[in-house]
């Protein structure tokens, strides 16, 4: 039987690039770290077990070019065995510390073989390269991955430099590429901000799909007939999926969503901040101050700071019943849908892959429980990726989507304001000189090459649309002011360096070393 | 349009102003300065940015990034800045600092003083810091390197904000300005001021055409960028930067770009092959979780790993307190004796020492520590028994302000306390 319509999850996978050999232990390196134990791996833990027992699934993933060089850097590799190594230790520690509580004393053994189980399939089952195996998953048809920006940067607010756009996708669509040895059918417009043109350069890399925000189709034009519940189509062909609110609300709002139910895992209380400081402070960082590390030990029990004991079994029943809740309200949402639409319709619904496990600790309990039951408890509707609707709906309707992102306000404002508007006369500046410098140096000799490459490596991360977000949330708003104020220092040095052709072989090699993604690089992405 | 005298547009005078405000505006760390205007509006921007406090808060940024006040909506972010209160930017700082004492060997580079954003040598030691990390003195000769508050162009940018609101950014050279100066006459230069003017252009070729709606901003003296309020969805903009005399002559500094704001409303244009009554749409625009209304309110989820933690849900304030008692076991045998705690092996250090550290519950307990000589011969057992009380009730509703007293009795036996 033909199910009456289709359902579309679609993880989001990013993190900026922090990689700071020049320090033994950096703080912002934690972001990847947490993601690993917390996220990715406990998500791959979970595909591989579906997999293996045969139930089948089709879950979409955009890897951004940043968290797959991190992924696939030695130097963070071996630091994320050390990290892990010292949880290990910590929570070692904690099961003797409260053997006389039994509540805990049971959640410090859970952490303890969590984070044991994350070394042995980090160590040895994934031999430290986490891409792999996702891409395993991707050649069994289980997910189907899909492309993002260079480095997440802001695409919107970059249209003034077309060059940059293209330099953002061209780059972006190479480094997937690199990590899944083929062509991504669908990219990630960072933040999905979308500007009507952009189209273009993804055309150029062939990719067929990317996503925007419920009102990038809405406000389409001409007016949608199917609303977001079929893919929108290009004047050039490349399909837009507009995301499904209703389902994105039922996971990311706090107050409403899933993840704030008071059986569920607090974030916010983490023995980094509630014990003792001298007996934790061999697991902060380096300057001592305290941070989660990870152990958590109560649930969220209400609005309260009366916290209670996390029950784990409570928990996971808890994910149960909401993954068969989300099921039940997505086919009774198609089921309307088919009252008004004559086919079937997609919904589409993306959200962070690091709110799965990061901060919704049950949030990969739930994906799984959500799969198994759409394959055992119901036929209404089938999960699939968005290039798979090709197949049922070949024609789709033309129209102009609107610029949106799934920012605050459904626009700019998050990355355009008075805490980081600075940054554009900047960022536009280095990718007009990149623009001008690429297109006199069509025949470089082999010096001039490298830092023009250089040159680019610094103006994509640069870019990254994370370092306008935190100078707005001013949460590790220092680190970022000294990014940005390296990336520009060492473009404009190199700008510099090209023109007066005084190029520093051994500088150079050091920024090669220190701003190292994308070794397969080329500068001439911004001539054309 | 307002015609009053001004004096003081020299521009660079302004500019000299301008590095002063910056310079000022970095010490007070991000104070609202007099250089920040407020565009009234609906929808006036949290933040309107003024331009010299724009231009000089990266590079001064240490002042800017220490004004972390706000309250981190992710705690491992915001007290660690409590923490490294002393100096926010310590980790880049140190860089030089590692160079400078790097064991490793020294690279051809370090015959040409290291530039502040260069980066440092890898860390020598791959362990884990337990040190402070402090910031370092700067080695003699270096200067920090600057962002730049300028790149010696006339131009201006314009940028859309949102379907309501634009923005610009600009730089205009002082001897461009001079030059435009230069073709008033004598009697409009009383008077003049800079704008901006703004041109709504939709459908059209250039401001030259006859426009649909043209408005000037007056600029006050520093300003080098501006939040733009057009309430204009869906219409095209090009904005002039220029110098207006009193006789309404107007002396282009610079044009901007063309922008395009997005529509909020649903498109008029229907296409026949793929109709959709109104009635549809708005159905379709419900079931997508819209809600009603042409005009709805976004939620809030974004992106970045740090995020979404902004979502916290909230607490009820109330009175609050915690107050748990830890039991710490510590002492020394001969080195690679065993220890045990309860019947389970404690780690004894290299140097005979072992502590642990118990949670105790509420009441009595009966510690057993077992300590077993290296060659298993020698056995001595040490039972220290606990008795935790507490008076006072610590549930967040019932009389939280008592304070709770705790007693613990430890009865070593044995000369291990």
């Amino acid at each position: 039987m033909n199910p009456q319509g289709f359902v579309a999850l679609v993880l989001h996978t990013h993190l900026p690039f922090v990689r700071h050999p020049e320090h033994p232990d950096f703080l912002e390196e934690r972001w990847l770290f947490e993601a690993i134990t917390e996220t990715y791996l406990p998500l791959l833990e979970r595909f591989q077990r579906l997999a293996n027992e045969g139930v089948p699934f089709r879950i979409t993933m955009s890897f951004t070019p940043p968290l797959l060089a991190m992924l696939a850097d030695p130097v963070l590799q071996g630091r994320y065995v050390r990290h892990l190594e010292k949880l290990i230790d910590l929570s070692g520690k904690e099961i003797e510390r409260t053997r006389w509580m039994p509540p805990f004393h049971r959640l410090a053994l859970l952490y303890h073989h969590r984070f044991k189980t994350a070394r042995q399939q980090f160590v040895e089952t994934y031999r430290q390269s986490l891409i792999a195996p996702f891409r395993e998953l991707s050649d069994r048809g289980l997910i189907e991955p899909i492309a993002s920006a260079a480095t997440h940067g802001y695409l919107p607010l970059m249209d003034l430099s077309p060059s940059a756009v293209r330099a953002q996708i061209h780059v972006g669509v190479q480094a997937f590429e690199h990590a899944f040895g083929k062509r991504p059918a669908g990219f990630w417009l960072p933040e999905c901000g979308y500007h009507p043109g952009h189209e273009q350069y993804l055309k150029e890399c062939g990719v067929r799909y990317f996503l925007t925000d419920a009102h990038g189709i809405l406000l389409g034009s001409p007016r949608p007939k199917y609303g977001v519940f079929a893919p929108a189509v290009c004047e050039n062909g490349v399909a837009a999926f507009g995301r499904d609110l209703e389902s994105s609300k039922s996971v990311w709002s706090a107050e409403e969503g899933y993840p704030g139910d008071h059986d569920y895992r607090e974030f916010y209380r983490d023995i980094g901040y509630d014990l003792d400081y001298e007996y934790v402070r061999p697991y902060l960082s380096g300057d001592g101050a305290r941070l989660n590390t990870g152990i958590k030990y109560y649930r969220i029990t209400g609005k309260t700071n009366d916290k209670q004991p996390y029950d784990p079994d409570r928990a996971i029943e808890r994910a149960a019943q909401h993954a068969g809740n989300f099921l039940f309200n997505r086919a009774q949402q198609i089921e309307h849908l088919r009252s008004v639409i004559d086919r079937a319709p997609i919904v589409v619904s993306p959200y962070d892959a690091e709110l799965f496990g990061h901060w919704w600790f049950e949030g990969p309990d739930w994906l799984e429980f959500l799969i198994r039951k759409a394959h055992t408890d119901q036929t209404a509707l089938s999960l699939i990726a968005p290039s798979d609707y090709f197949q049922h709906y070949p024609t789709n309707q033309v129209l102009e989507p609107s610029m949106s992102s799934w920012g605050h306000g459904g626009y700019h404002d998050v990355w355009l304001n008075g805490s980081n508007d600075w940054l554009y006369r900047h960022l536009h500046k280095m990718a007009e000189r990149m623009t001008q410098l690429a297109r006199e140096h069509a025949q470089p000799d082999a010096l001039q090459r490298r830092a023009l490459n250089q040159m680019a490596r610094e103006l994509l991360l640069a870019q990254s649309s994370d370092w306008a977000f935190i100078l707005k949330t001013q949460t590790h708003a220092a680190y970022v002011y000294r990014r940005i104020h390296d990336h520009l220092a060492r473009f404009n040095a190199l700008y510099d360096a090209v023109q007066q052709r005084r190029i520093d072989d051994t500088r150079l090699a050091r920024l090669e070393e220190t701003d190292s993604p994308f070794p397969f690089l080329d500068y001439r992405v911004y001539a054309d | 349009m307002a015609r009053k005298g001004s004096s003081s547009s020299s521009k660079p005078l302004k500019r000299r102003a301008a590095r002063l405000a910056a310079l000022v505006s970095s010490l007070t760390a991000g104070a609202a300065d007099a250089t920040r205007k407020v565009v009234r509006g609906r929808k006036a921007p949290s933040k309107p940015a003024g331009g010299a406090t724009a231009q000089a808060a990266p590079a001064a940024p240490i002042p800017r990034a220490s004004v972390v006040r706000k309250p981190s909506r992710n705690p491992t972010i915001a007290r660690r800045k409590a923490a490294a209160g002393k100096s926010p930017v310590r980790k880049p700082g140190r860089r030089a600092g590692d160079a400078a004492s790097s064991p490793l060997p020294v690279s051809s580079a370090s015959t040409t003083p290291a530039a502040p954003w260069e980066p440092a040598q890898p860390a020598s030691a791959p362990h884990h810091s337990r040190t402070p990390q402090e910031p370092p003195s700067p080695s003699a000769g270096e200067t920090p390197y600057a962002i730049p508050s300028g790149y010696g162009d006339d131009r201006i940018v314009l940028m859309v904000k949102d379907p309501w609101w634009l923005y610009a950014y600009w730089e205009i050279q002082p001897e461009t300005e001079r030059a435009a100066r230069g073709r008033l006459l004598p009697h409009e230069i009383a008077g003049l001021r800079s704008v901006l003017r703004v041109y709504d252009v939709t459908g059209r070729d250039s401001p030259a055409e006859p426009v649909h709606r043209a408005f000037d901003i007056a600029l006050s003296g520093l300003a080098t960028n501006w939040f733009i309020q057009t309430d204009a969805p869906n219409r095209e903009f090009i904005v002039d930067i220029g110098l207006l005399a009193n006789t309404g002559r107007f002396l282009l500094l610079a044009r901007s770009n063309r922008v395009t704001t997005p529509r909020t409303t649903p498109s008029e244009v229907i296409d026949e092959d793929w109709m959709v009554t109104d009635e549809a749409y708005w159905k379709l625009f419900g079931l997508s979780g819209l809600g009603s209304g042409s005009s709805p309110s976004w939620s809030g989820s974004v992106s970045s790993f740090s995020v979404v933690g902004t979502t916290r849900p909230s607490i009820v304030r109330g009175f609050w307190c915690r107050v748990n008692a830890d039991l710490v076991i510590h002492g020394a045998t001969e080195p690679r004796s065993t220890v045990a705690i309860q019947g389970q092996p404690v780690a004894v250090r290299r140097d005979g020492s072992f502590s642990l550290r118990l949670t105790l519950p509420v009441g009595t307990q009966t510690v057993a520590i077992d300590i077993t000589s290296p060659d298993g011969r020698h056995t001595k057992t040490v039972t220290p028994v606990v008795t935790l009380a507490w008076s006072g009730a610590l549930s967040a509703d019932a009389a939280s302000t008592e304070t709770p007293r705790a007693r613990t009795h430890a009865r070593p036996s044995g000369d291990n306390g």
